[in-house]
């Protein structure tokens, strides 16, 4: 028996720390090191090396990707060219119009030293741009960067002069960066905890910006930070100059006005919903030293409430605001019934007005009789310009195609099963889920339930439909809704296919899909609730991973049966955002973020209370909530998150989807 | 039981294993005293803490439950990284089960802290009809390893609290008392006490 030294004492939280100021102030003398040899040099440029915020060509943003020598540290930077102001494109229009200072800074890549780098994914595709995706050791990602000029294998190879770069084992595509371990370790990321504050903010952590920040500042493309090096850490630009400033984060301000406004103005909810967005976008143009949030609030509300929340306003401060919820999001609407569904449709059964269907459903998802049919249309298995005919047609297609996948693994006989591993392993892995998930709803319960049989079906058809991606836990609670409402097994399949052309990504080995979204997560947070970020930050929380189940499964574990299918159709409109999710999240932490911050719950704490919220959360106002902050956010929101975040579509679609091995091997 | 200043400690615990092995189903047994039949797959990861009293001291368990799935394994170090303890589980009725806990074992001894104190539970010890596994395989590889191993089941109780007494008991104790509030569980198994004295 191992009977463990009585005196290893690193376990213990005081020896820990211990162990962390050595560790502080062994970077700060390598800190002292470096700055005493001066001398700093590019190892590596490339022109030509771009951002794409948006799928909209003009919101690209070109810059220069470099390495920099200091002492004996590697750094990493990219930096945005300055916008040409004077350059006119064949349209007329100036180029890269709507690319402001604000983006550029928003995706430049502050020196980050190459040992904060965890993992380099590169995407070379047959036809289109190379790029590649930089994972830090945090967890989080950069947004990806394209070589406009080709280059990565350049930039792989100087990397690797400077680096220990290793191929990860199961993606050939993936580099891991400063990787040591053994073959068996080669699947681990290195993400630590304590390591995260870095990334959603820009800033490398370990002292660095000092150090690099002569260089990087000789290097930087004119004009690109209003008010030199510091302010080129304020990825927010002039409204975040100083973050010390009460009026440093001008929405959020308001937005924790107007909860107070509209507290007094319920009545007035919807008025000052249609008018936010307006006055957002006014406020955001003016010279915050000329204006104050209040300035908004009066111009926008029924004057009979003004002297009220003038009052409040002025003798709360923002915590006691945000016990107020926020509530100018538009009154949820009844669920959409068959009656007004055929509204909708003409003679021969095509969807007329999409986009308004779609608000419909936003803002009252539908009755659960509709919901075989519309979900099918707002997955995108159905076409809205479709007939009846048409649909009929394709449902006799997709029923055979089921079928003939299926046969696939059902053909597959015990003799040859025996010799087909990756089958039997796949097959056991669904048959452990399936007999879990959901067993306490009706249609799932009970013993030698047919629709648990069902529901292994289709994920073991799945798994041969897109073998690459294979089975991963989560899918079956992502099917079983499905399933329960399409009541039949090749619809269900076909139903589900198109939800994962979604949220496949979210399933990838390498966790790309989720990092983008919780990247994209800590951004918007960061623009929508600076307090909570800085909270976040200082709790070593920026990883967000206690909000993984939540964005896995689409918070199919936080609410009932019913309130989750309601959720997703409200989702699937992609009505406001594609990336509704994401708003849904930060609403759901701002109701609880007074809670969080008093009791300064920690990592742990955190993700035990957030798992415990499950079945707590009213609906309904978080989407009200959401809607608020999605509109509020808007095209700032849009722009904190990556292109090809799922559950947009990947940026490549050329290539293999789902490059990767299978999971049974370690 | 009464517990004196110096003798509080936290532990974090961190269970690991094949999924559908019942690494959740362990750590409610221990917790909340429940068990359900069709235990809910972990999605991320779960958070627990449970304090166990014993003879002279208190221990605190931050437990984190796992996803056991092979795709969210680049997860795990986040949560074993500074674990004090590690129960490696796997399902008696399962042969892939147990070579996925020897991966664990092999893992850990790599990456993480050289005093962890590991435990090898052989869980669902109620399906004797149904075991792959036997007693004997499994002790002799965990003496092999230096673990300490136990067969378990969520489902009837058996060995659960004593898993984690047994871990209580082998956690270093020079710890000072960080946090001794907590709730403290009765019904302290029967070797208890013949199990610290050799410890202590």
């Amino acid at each position: 028996m191992q009977e463990t030294d009585l005196h290893d004492l690193s376990d213990d939280p005081d020896y820990t720390a211990l162990q962390h100021q050595d560790s502080m102030s062994n970077s700060s003398s390598k800190s002292v090191r470096m700055c005493d040899s001066s001398k700093s040099e590019i190892v590596y440029s490339k022109e030509n090396v771009a951002v794409h915020p948006s799928q909209y060509a003009s919101e690209r943003i070109s810059g220069r990707l470099c390495i920099i020598k200091q002492g004996s540290s590697f750094f990493l930077t990219w930096i945005p060219y300055k916008a040409m102001p004077n350059l006119v494109d064949s349209t007329g229009r100036k180029s890269n119009s709507n690319v402001s200072d604000n983006d550029r800074n928003l995706y430049t890549i502050r020196p980050v030293p190459l040992s904060d780098i965890h993992s380099i994914r590169r995407h070379i595709p047959a036809l289109g741009w190379q790029y590649i995706i930089i994972v830090l050791s945090s967890g989080l990602a950069f947004a990806p960067l394209y070589f406009y000029n080709g280059g990565v294998r350049e930039f792989l190879a100087t990397l690797k002069q400077h680096v220990f770069v290793v191929r990860s084992a199961d993606d050939p595509n993936v580099f891991l960066l400063n990787d040591f371990q053994d073959p068996l370790q080669k699947s681990l990321s290195s993400l630590e905890l304590p390591r995260v504050l870095s990334v959603a903010n820009g800033t490398p952590k370990q002292g660095s910006p000092n150090e690099v920040s002569s260089i990087y500042d000789s290097m930087r493309i004119d004009g690109i930070t209003a008010s030199g090096t510091s302010s080129a850490f304020e990825y927010r630009g002039r409204h975040r100059r100083k973050t010390h400033d009460p009026t440093h984060d001008l929405s959020i301000h308001v937005m924790e006005k107007f909860s107070l406004v509209t507290k007094f103005a319920r009545e007035a909810t919807t008025q000052l919903f249609g008018e936010f967005h307006e006055i957002h976008e006014l406020l955001h143009d003016r010279k915050q030293k000329d204006s104050s949030p209040l300035d908004a609030v009066v111009v926008s509300q029924p004057n009979d409430t003004q002297s009220k929340a003038d009052n409040i306003v002025a003798t709360s401060d923002s915590t006691e605001l945000d016990k107020l919820s926020l509530v100018w999001g538009k009154p949820r609407q009844p669920p959409l019934n068959h009656e007004e569904w055929e509204t909708f449709l003409d003679s021969e059964g095509r969807v007329m007005n999409s986009k308004a269907l779609i608000k419909r459903i936003f803002y009252g998802g539908l009755e659960h009789e509709l919901r075989k049919e519309v979900w099918k249309f707002l997955l995108g298995y159905y076409e809205y310009e479709s007939t009846y005919a048409e649909r009929e047609y394709l449902e006799s297609v997709m029923k055979l195609d089921y079928e003939t996948i299926k046969s696939q693994w059902k053909s597959i006989s015990e003799v040859q099963a025996k010799r087909f591993t990756k089958f039997r392993e796949r097959k056991s892995l669904i048959d452990k889920d399936v007999v879990r998930t959901d067993r306490s709803v009706p249609y799932f319960e009970g013993d030698d339930n047919p629709n648990v049989i069902v529901l292994r079906d289709i994920l073991l058809t799945y798994s041969f439909y897109n073998f690459d991606l294979g089975y991963c836990q989560g899918m079956s609670d992502l099917l079983s809704p499905i399933l329960f409402v399409m009541r039949d097994e090749y619809e269900a399949f076909w139903s589900f296919v198109a939800l994962m052309e979604r949220l496949g990504p979210n399933f990838n080995r390498d966790q790309s899909g989720m990092h983008s979204q919780l990247f994209a997560l800590s951004k918007l947070v960061e623009l929508l609730d600076h307090s909570l970020h800085n909270y976040f930050r200082q709790a070593d929380c920026l990883n967000y991973f206690f909000c993984f189940r939540w964005i896995l499964i689409q918070f199919k574990r936080e609410f009932e049966y019913e309130k989750t299918m309601h959720l997703w159709e409200v989702l699937w409109t992609h009505h406001l955002s594609e990336h509704f999710h994401l708003y849904i999240c930060i609403a759901i932490l701002k109701s609880h973020k007074k809670k969080i911050m008093e009791e300064q719950m920690d990592f742990d704490t955190l993700l035990k209370f957030i798992n415990g919220l499950s079945n707590q959360i009213d609906l309904d106002s978080v989407i009200r909530d959401a809607e608020a902050l999605c509109v509020c956010a808007g095209g700032n929101g849009a722009a904190c998150i990556p292109p090809g975040t799922p559950p947009s579509c990947p940026v490549d679609l050329d290539a293999g989807l789902y490059d990767q091995q299978d999971d049974e091997i370690l | 039981m009464a517990t004196i200043g110096n003798n509080n400690i936290n532990a974090k615990l961190v269970l690991l294993g094949d999924m559908g092995a019942g690494k959740s189903s362990l750590v409610l047994r221990f917790v909340k005293g429940q068990f359900l039949e069709f235990q809910e797959s972990t999605i991320g990861a779960a958070f627990f803490s449970q304090t166990l009293a014993l003879n002279d001291a208190t221990v605190k368990f931050e437990i984190w439950d796992t996803a056991g799935q092979e795709r969210y394994h680049s997860l795990a170090p986040m949560y074993y990284r500074g674990a004090a303890a590690a129960i490696i589980v796997y399902d008696i009725t399962s042969k892939d089960s147990f070579e996925k806990a020897k991966k664990w074992v092999l893992e850990l001894q790599k990456q993480g802290n050289p005093s962890m104190v590991t435990a090898l539970a052989g869980n669902k010890a109620d399906l004797e009809d149904k075991r792959k596994v036997t007693l004997e395989e499994a002790r002799a590889y965990a003496d092999e390893n230096g673990l300490f191993f136990m067969e378990t089941s969520a489902k009837t109780a058996v060995n659960v609290n004593d898993i984690f007494y047994e871990i209580a008991r082998r956690l270093p104790r020079a710890q000072p008392a960080q946090n001794p509030a907590g709730m403290v569980l009765s019904n302290t198994p029967a070797e208890q006490s013949k199990a610290s004295a050799c410890c202590s």
